[in-house]
């Protein structure tokens, strides 16, 4: 499958630099929305992003294009960052950040709905419960932890976990048809 | 129903699950990517989700990103790429030319594979723990010239540090020596090994004690 921007982490794992540039310029705007939406901050996400373009030219060589597409593995080194750093952090002392990740939960299914892409992930969402399938968004796109999901969605920590792990295995079984 | 997965391989695949989902807290994380890295079964079952959940990334919207690519390569590449000349001239031509001679004489007389050329010795004290950095191309080669790796649940990571900016992890110090695509550092800049959680520092920053620290031509 033609997959460009596959080709250009590639030719980074070759120490092609010329390549990194490109690589930086087509997908930087997608990384930094990935940073932004999940560390919240603009001064942090430009930092974590310097991190993650070095991660990605050091790292280069383990991507494997049989597993996945280019796109799908500079968003993961994005991810586990956000995550790394979301984790590392104290935990917030006011629900005011939850409150603005609730607010933004529904733009996200819109935006799944337009794009025929993900169709078959929001076919597989429709099989879940409307809360449990927010709790693995607000996991997935804002970085939310068990002890946060739980507090928003007023469950003992306990039954965030059930919900996320049944989650999970419907997913599977829906995504792997 | 026979062919079910056993349960631990069931309770494996949900871990990797809540690995990519980003549930975990920073040791289960931890332990999660130390084991990806012994466990090549387990690093496909983390793949495997990412592929999965990844359905999920379009729920990202881009936002414009500022050009951090100087940043970015001031960190990864010491010293810059060759600039093409900006212009042509017969005695730029010949210049080259003689350097070129010299280059190839050069070549002649050290004929052979890459050559190592040390680049900082990282030691303790009594030198009962000692890395030995050198270049080789366009790599680094680090060996523990003495002493052992660090204990079962930790291991050693090597960073490098360029003035005024944070440190850049170039990866982990384990039985065999560590080869990573990386330019020889100039004169001035730092190169640090600290201890850090098996699987590596999780934040991209040293979190554990820096236990030798060495700069580059001093």
């Amino acid at each position: 499958m033609d997959d460009p921007v596959a080709d250009l982490i590639a030719k980074c794992a070759a120490a092609d630099r010329a390549a990194f540039r490109s690589l930086y310029r087509s997908t930087s705007a997608k990384l930094m929305g990935v940073l932004l939406r999940m560390l919240g901050e603009r001064a942090e996400a430009e930092d974590a992003l310097q991190e993650v373009y070095t991660r990605v030219w050091l790292r280069a060589g383990r991507y494997d294009p049989t597993k996945g597409r280019g796109m799908t593995w500079l968003i993961a080194v994005a991810r586990n960052l956000a995550i790394d750093r979301l984790r590392a952090r104290p935990l917030p002392s006011s629900d005011d950040g939850l409150d603005a990740v609730a607010d933004s939960a529904p733009r996200a299914e819109n935006r799944l709905v337009a794009q025929g892409e993900a169709r078959r992930m929001v076919d597989c969402f429709a099989t879940l419960e409307p809360d449990r399938a927010s709790a693995v968004r607000g996991a997935y796109l804002d970085g939310l932890s068990y002890v946060q999901l739980a507090e928003r969605h007023a469950v003992p920590l306990n039954t965030m976990r059930t919900w996320l792990r049944r989650s999970l295995l419907k997913l599977r079984e829906c995504l792997d048809q | 129903m026979t062919d079910l997965p056993p349960p631990d391989h069931e309770a494996d695949d949900l871990l990797a699950a809540e690995y990519v989902l980003g549930v975990l807290d920073l040791p289960e994380r931890a332990a999660a990517e130390a084991r990806a890295k012994r466990e090549p079964g387990f690093a496909a079952r983390i793949a495997d989700w990412e592929a999965r959940l990844g359905g999920l990334n379009d729920g990202f919207d881009d936002a414009p990103a500022p050009d951090l690519l100087p940043r970015i390569e001031a960190r990864l590449f010491p010293s810059p790429a060759p600039q093409p000349a900006p212009g042509w001239s017969p005695l730029r031509w010949l210049s080259g030319m003689a350097f070129g001679a010299t280059l190839v004489l050069l070549a002649l007389v050290t004929l052979g594979p890459p050559r190592l050329a040390p680049v900082a010795l990282l030691a303790t004290a009594d030198n009962r723990l000692a890395y030995e950095v050198a270049s080789v191309g366009d790599s680094l080669r680090v060996t523990r010239v003495a002493g052992v790796p660090a204990v079962e649940g930790q291991v050693h990571e090597l960073w490098v540090i360029a003035p005024g900016a944070a440190p850049v992890s170039l990866g982990l110090l384990e039985d065999d020596p560590l080869i990573v695509t990386y330019p020889t550092p100039p004169a001035g800049w730092v190169l640090a090994v600290s201890v850090e959680p098996a699987g590596g520092s999780t934040t991209g920053q040293p979190t554990g004690p820096v236990i030798l620290t060495a700069q580059v031509g001093t």
